[in-house]
């Protein structure tokens, strides 16, 4: 019981403590004495939260506003000494205290670290230390600049602290001047990879542009608005940029690196064409990596006009059969959805693909069948040429197959005089919904494309729930008594397994 | 009834109107008559609109928008109007009327009630009471009474009258002393009157008292009365008690005779029915596993041959229980009890458990058969005798039951083939058809009779029933095997209680089975789902259904805690024995074995989804061989086994193979698969991935060059490589189920591992052989199995590989692609026009619709007339209407004409008098 007790009592005595310091004394003795226990490494928020609770008031009442008149020495009374002497304190606590906070192993102190920071800065950007002078918005920069130096951290990952840091990027000001400062704390060198996770993973959370409530975090409310120049974020942008691009990066970096590209930077670059080696390294190191440069490279092409020969044939070779095990197989198929959708494409090179994907999906799990179905069947609608690989009504025979499954180019793979057996062998699949979706190739082709994008992300879950949920009346029982473990007909575990 | 008065009373009224109608029409003046000309006058044909008035009807229609539209008109744009509500305000009334009018008004509204006819309000009586308070009728005193005695009421005497009145008395009495005088006469009159009043008072409170006082002296009586008659009635009839003779002559009478039968069916021809049904039941199957058949064909009861020869046996032995056990409890009829038991307790089980165990257990039946005690020994003969099945009757007493006796065994069979369901029939209906069929039987005691000859009788039916069954699927069972288990479970079963009340909880369960052997267990349950069949009682189903839950709940106890091989055998020993019952109770009802399974399958997939790369426990595999056992695995879409592929196909993708316990368990699975698919010849990708990445854990990685593996499995893991030759070990046909739980990957357990890999690789290959692209499935594992260093192997392995091998290139080589040929579509048929005959032809076409349609038909075209009427009165409106405005248009400016008129003739006057004026100015 007492050892429950305890830190309840510590933290209200702790408060109490506090408040007694506000209230009347300033006793420095008090603030000393909550430093100390600072120190002793105990109850650490309960210190966080008191020392944020005397500096954020001392900031309010400006007990530690000291007016400095140009050309005039400071006059040295007690009072101003007190000043000096709390300004020195908070100084040496927020530089040494709390930020030391964030490299805490404990996930709940680092975060009570970074909102005591953040909450510190406010209400120092409300009330300034030193006189504003002309600026608009004063924001303490130099415990900003601290803050993100101990989140872009080259020892921790600080994945959670950078969810609990995109909280702050709500507020316009914090936002524009965490983009001004990060150009400085870039790394011109090759970091670890820590330091590139963490760092990729806060500029995810950077916008380019304001937020829509225009809120702002260093002003008292609605005083004034905060102007956000966006082009200053954008140069800051292509700033860093450049210095992470020449990043040594390692296949997990380069993965990371490439879902933000794709997905925050590349339609702010200013020269994207840059980036063009930049992908093409990135296509050549296989697997997930080179189907996410294949995206940006799609993008270039798309947008930027660039022209990249033997797209097709890269794009050919990434389907192999471990692309099924992988996070990126849904947006595999998206792609080549998109890249195949023109109807110009030659039409030996389409069917290869249809080829290959029906290879696949011999012996691809039951949930991708069914995308491979769909798919093979929307690029026949789309290329009606390939209706060779469903009708050949010369009723000619075949020893083997004619397409070459190991040629590499497309367009030599003779894929245009085989024929979809695959599909023909995948309608005797054991799940009923992968047979009926191989069944196409029977009937006379729908006029209307299937839709691909809702059947992306099943998994063999959703196929479970949904066979489970069929109800059907029929109740079928095996009618043939089991001797004892084995059937009368199609006993084959009791062939092969002994059991006493 | 009441309508029909009605419409007569308004068609009178119609008439008389219609009368004076045709009287103003008489004088209507004949230029206002409109005639329409017909041109061919047809006869019969109803003219309805040969003759009108269109003047008067004109005007009537202005006439009646005067009334309606008109004032509408004018208020239109109003929002308020005036009502002007008083009396005689509006008609031309008089003053005086006036007042008199409005005067009335108030009185009548002051009187004002309800109803006329609502009597309620006011409170009618009869003589001082009310007349509800009559209507209970409670007082019984009626009117009569007092109207009989008449003279006794109020009123004065006649003698009284004859002086009082007529003068006074003056006639009679006139000079007598003490005259009274006529004012002492009258009160005198009063005085009497009264008295009379209150005596006749008097008089009749007293007889109300008496007669309520006997009223309820009655009612003591009625009590005593009542009950002698009664015992007397009770003395007549037992005088006429009804002797034996007469009882027996009525029961004779009103028995059930035996109702007509068919004829008895010869063997062949059961035969021959139970393979008609087989024949229809797996025409069935196959059609689920094409998925042609739809869920309109709901036929739930699927039942066999075998079912329905077990369901009777259960059905007979637990007639023979309840029999032994409610007649007497006296050691007689125990004994009877104990050999009945032991007969009964053997039929199924035999059935089933010779034919399990006829493969594989010939040397423990032998041993078990020498242990065997001669007391034993001498009931089992008993027992051959009876399955001889010719002259089982030693036993018996009662020599005179021998020429019933086949009678009787035959109407038993022939019950017992018809159906499952009448088999239900209790013990007096098969007394009764046995009686009708042997009339000339002597009398005798029939229950005695019944007692006899019950218990062997129905184990040789059983026995019959027995050999058709083994007929039927030509199993030759092995007598001796059958005989000495039959003996051991005689032995265990005698030790046991022969009757067991269901489990009411999962705890009840294992405590029963607490420290029993598996045949003991066995027993147990067999006796729990005799004596509880669905046809004794009528909870029974669910209560089993409740039991089978419990099982499936043991299986999972047992399997999912097992440590060491031996409960591993142990446990798979138990499941064995207990799994032709568990069969039977899924067979008694099939929707709750569905939903059960189907929910522990779904829990299972629960637990598996929080550890996908882990393979779950040994329980699953049972579960999953359960399902194989209790549910069709060949259908096309099955409730149950369609997510148990997706569930088996899960594990294999996903779950990482590190122990050697991880690749018996994905073998396990894939031997599964087989088992699933191999009627109906289906193909699950995942089975030949994960059997090629078995291969490729046999390769040796030289390091340079990476093989790739499928995904499960790592690309450069080798564990299942063999180092050093090892030809020394024989491989058996079978690996042992303990593999499942083994850790460490042994140099046997890579052999035996590889050499069942390619066994069921090959088994694949067979069921495959009819897909197009068979070849190419094989692809992967061609390429691994030439990696495979063959010759570190022992024979058996290579010479499976070699089978396989060459199968598979013969396979290649035989192979005949036939190019897809979509279906064709069928060409559309042109319509054909037939011409339109009609046999009898009446001027009119009738139309052939059905009576909704006509009436549809009828309704639509009175619509169509009524909107078009409905638009010819706007229309008429309109006009109607246009005429008021331009009315009050030509009214206005006529106004405004003279009222400029008006104004410039006063001008011109006006200007003329100034012009006057001006020009006498200007005279003078």
């Amino acid at each position: 019981m007492a050892h429950i007790e305890r830190p309840i009592k510590v933290s209200k005595l702790l408060r109490y403590k506090a408040q007694e310091f506000l209230e009347s004394s300033r006793n420095p003795d008090i603030l000393n004495q909550i430093i100390n226990h600072f120190d002793s490494g105990l109850d650490t928020v309960s210190c966080l939260l008191a020392l944020e609770m005397i500096f954020t008031n001392l900031l309010k009442d400006r007990s530690m506003y000291v007016e400095i008149i140009p050309l005039k020495p400071i006059e040295r009374t007690p009072e101003n000494q007190h000043k000096q002497w709390l300004k020195e304190t908070y100084e040496g606590c927020f530089n040494l205290k709390i930020l030391n906070c964030l490299e805490h192993e404990s996930a709940r102190i680092k975060l009570q670290g970074l909102s005591t920071a953040m909450n510190i800065i406010a209400h120092e950007g409300r009330h300034p230390l030193e006189s504003k002078g002309t600026l608009e918005n004063y924001v303490p920069l130099g415990k900003l600049k601290l803050i993100l130096m101990k989140i872009l951290s080259n020892k921790y990952n600080n994945t959670n602290l950078i969810n609990k840091y995109t909280e702050y990027l709500l507020f316009d000001d914090i936002l524009f001047f965490t983009w001004k400062i990060l150009p400085s704390l870039t790394h011109k060198s090759n970091p670890n990879e820590t330091y590139i996770i963490n760092y990729l993973g806060l500029l995810e959370k950077l916008q380019i542009y304001p937020n829509s409530e225009r809120k702002v975090l260093c002003a008292e409310e609605n005083v004034n608005f905060f102007t956000f120049d966006e082009n200053v974020t954008k140069r800051c942008l292509n700033k860093i940029w450049h210095c992470i691009m020449y990043w040594m990066h390692t296949t997990n970096t380069l993965k990371q690196l490439l879902i933000v590209l794709l997905e925050k930077v590349l339609v702010h670059l200013e020269k994207p064409l840059l980036l063009t080696d930049f992908l093409m390294d990135s296509l050549d190191v296989g697997g997930p990596v080179s189907l996410l440069a294949l995206q940006g490279i799609f993008t270039m092409i798309q947008v930027h006009n660039l022209d990249y020969p033997n797209i097709f044939a890269k794009l050919y070779s990434m389907f192999e059969p471990e692309i099924f095990h992988t996070k990126y197989k849904a947006r595999l198929f998206y792609l080549s959805d998109l890249f195949l959708s023109s109807t110009h494409l030659p039409e030996n090179m389409v069917a290869a693909f249809a080829k290959r994907l029906a290879r696949l999906a011999l012996l691809a799990p039951s949930e991708d069948i069914i995308i491979i179905c769909n798919f093979i069947g929307n690029l026949v609608l789309r290329h009606p040429g390939l209706k060779c690989l469903l009708h050949n009504g010369n009723g000619v025979t075949a020893s083997s197959d004619p397409y070459i499954m190991e040629e590499r180019d497309p367009l030599k793979s003779n894929a245009i005089n085989s024929s979809l057996w695959e599909l023909q062998t995948l309608q005797n699949h054991v799940q009923p919904s992968v047979a009926n979706a191989a069944k196409f190739i029977n009937s006379p082709l729908p006029s209307v494309e299937w839709d691909i994008g809702k059947i992306l992300e099943n998994t063999g879950d959703d196929i479970f729930d949904k066979e489970v949920k069929k109800f059907s009346k029929l109740i079928v029982l095996q009618f043939e008594q089991p001797k004892g473990l084995s059937l009368n007909r199609g006993e084959k575990v009791s062939m092969y397994w002994e059991f006493d | 009834m009441v309508k029909v008065k009605n419409h007569k009373r308004v068609s009178v009224e119609q008439i008389q109107k219609k009368r004076q109608n045709q009287n103003a029409k008489k004088t209507l003046n004949p230029f206002e008559v409109h005639i329409n000309k017909e041109k061919m006058r047809v006869l019969g044909k109803k003219a309805a609109n040969q003759r009108g008035v269109p003047g008067i009807s004109r005007a009537k229609a202005i006439q009646k928008r005067k009334h309606t539209l008109l004032p509408e008109f004018n208020l239109q744009h109003k929002s308020n109007r005036f009502l002007d509500k008083r009396i005689g305000e509006k008609s031309k009334m008089s003053n005086e009327e006036k007042v008199a009018a409005r005067f009335a008004a108030f009185k009548a509204k002051s009187h004002n009630r309800k109803s006329i006819f609502n009597l309620s309000e006011e409170i009618l009586s009869h003589r001082d009471h009310t007349l509800s308070e009559i209507e209970k009728f409670e007082n019984l005193h009626s009117d009569d009474e007092e109207s009989d005695n008449e003279n006794n009421t109020g009123k004065l005497d006649s003698d009284f009258v004859e002086e009082a009145h007529f003068g006074n008395g003056m006639l009679t009495n006139t000079g007598r002393e003490g005259v009274k005088t006529h004012k002492q006469l009258i009160e005198q009159l009063i005085e009497e009157s009264k008295k009379r009043k209150a005596e006749q008072q008097k008089v009749k409170e007293a007889t109300l008292e008496l007669t309520e006082k006997l009223d309820n002296e009655w009612k003591d009586l009625v009590q005593l009365v009542s009950k002698n008659t009664k015992k007397a009635e009770e003395k007549d009839q037992e005088k006429s008690k009804v002797d034996d003779y007469d009882k027996f002559m009525r029961e004779l009478r009103f028995e059930a005779r035996g109702t007509v039968s068919d004829r008895l069916k010869t063997e062949g021809e059961i035969a021959q029915e139970e393979k008609e049904k087989l024949e229809k039941l797996e025409q069935e199957r196959i059609n689920r596993m094409k998925g042609t058949i739809e869920d309109n064909n709901t036929k739930t009861n699927h039942r066999s041959a075998d079912d329905l020869d077990d369901n009777f046996l259960i059905e007979s032995d637990v007639e023979d229980n309840t029999l032994s056990y409610s007649t007497s409890g006296q050691a007689n009829v125990e004994i009877q009890a104990e050999i009945n038991g032991k007969i009964v307790g053997e039929d199924p089980s035999e059935n089933t458990e010779n034919e399990s165990n006829s493969e594989s257990d010939d040397e423990e039946g032998n041993e078990e058969s020498e242990d065997e005690s001669s007391s034993d020994d001498s009931l089992t003969d008993l027992k051959e005798k009876d399955d001889s099945s010719d002259n089982s009757e030693s036993e018996e007493d009662n020599s005179k039951k021998i020429e019933t006796k086949n009678n009787k065994k035959k109407n038993k069979i022939e019950i017992e083939n018809t159906e499952y369901k009448k088999i239900k029939v209790d013990l007096k209906d098969t007394v009764t058809i046995i009686d009708s069929d042997e009339k000339a039987c002597p009398k005798k005691n029939r229950k005695e009779k019944e007692k006899n000859k019950r218990p062997s009788d129905l184990v040789s039916s059983g026995n019959i029933c027995k050999k058709l069954k083994s007929d039927i699927t030509s199993e030759h069972v092995n007598k001796d095997i059958l005989e000495s288990e039959t003996n051991e479970l005689e032995k265990v079963g005698n030790e046991l209680p022969f009757t067991f009340k269901l489990p009411e909880s999962y705890e009840n369960l294992m405590e029963t089975f607490k420290d029993k052997s598996h045949t003991q267990q066995k027993i147990i349950l067999e006796r729990m789902i005799k004596c509880n069949h669905p046809s004794l009682a009528q909870g029974n189903k669910e209560n089993l259904g409740v039991l089978f839950d419990y099982l499936l709940q043991y299986l999972n106890d047992l399997f999912s805690e097992i440590e060491n091989t031996k409960d591993l055998k142990e446990n798979f020993q138990l499941f064995k024995s207990l799994m032709p019952h568990i069969y039977d109770l899924a067979q008694l009802n099939p929707e709750n074995t569905h939903n059960s399974v189907l929910e522990v399958i779904k829990e299972k997939h629960q637990e598996y989804r929080k550890k996908k790369k882990r393979y779950p426990g040994i329980e699953v595999l049972i579960f999953l061989k359960l399902v194989s056992l209790l549910f069709s695995t060949s259908d096309f879409r099955h409730q149950i086994v369609t997510p148990c592929f997706v569930f088996i196909e899960q594990m294999l993708k996903n779950c990482s193979i590190k122990t050697a316990g991880d690749i018996s368990y994905g073998l396990f699975l894939c031997t599964l698969i087989l088992e699933y698919t191999s009627l109906s010849n289906r193909y699950l990708p995942v089975t030949i991935n994960f059997l090629s990445g078995i291969l490729h854990m046999a390769i040796p990685k030289t390091g340079v060059k990476i093989i790739k593996a499928p995904p499960p499995f790592k690309s450069l893991c080798s564990d299942l490589v063999l180092t050093k030759k090892k030809l020394k070990f024989h491989p058996k046909d079978k690996i042992h189920i303990s593999s499942l739980i083994l850790q460490d990957i042994e140099v046997e357990f890579k052999i035996s591992a590889l050499h069942l890999s390619l066994k069921l690789l090959r088994e694949f290959k067979d069921v495959f052989k009819s897909y197009s692209s068979n070849v190419e499935i094989f692809d992967n594992v061609e390429k691994y199995i030439n990696q495979i260093p063959w010759h570190l192997y022992p024979d058996e392995v290579k010479s499976e590989h070699k089978e396989f091998y060459d199968s598979l290139n013969q396979l290649k080589s035989e192979r005949k692609l036939q190019y897809l040929i979509m279906e064709e579509k069928k060409p559309k048929a042109l319509r054909l026009y037939e011409p339109k005959i009609e046999t009898v032809y009446d001027g009119k076409r009738h139309k052939v619709q059905s009576r909704e349609k006509a009436e549809r038909d009828k309704l639509h075209q009175k619509l169509k007339k009524e909107t078009k009427g409905a638009m010819r009165e706007i229309r008429r409106d309109k006009a109607f209407l246009g005429r008021i405005k331009l009315n009050q248009r030509i009214q206005s400016d006529l106004e405004r004409k003279q009222k400029v008129n008006r104004i410039f003739a006063e001008a011109a006057t006006q200007q003329s008098e100034l012009n006057t004026l001006d020009r006498k100015n200007k005279k003078k």
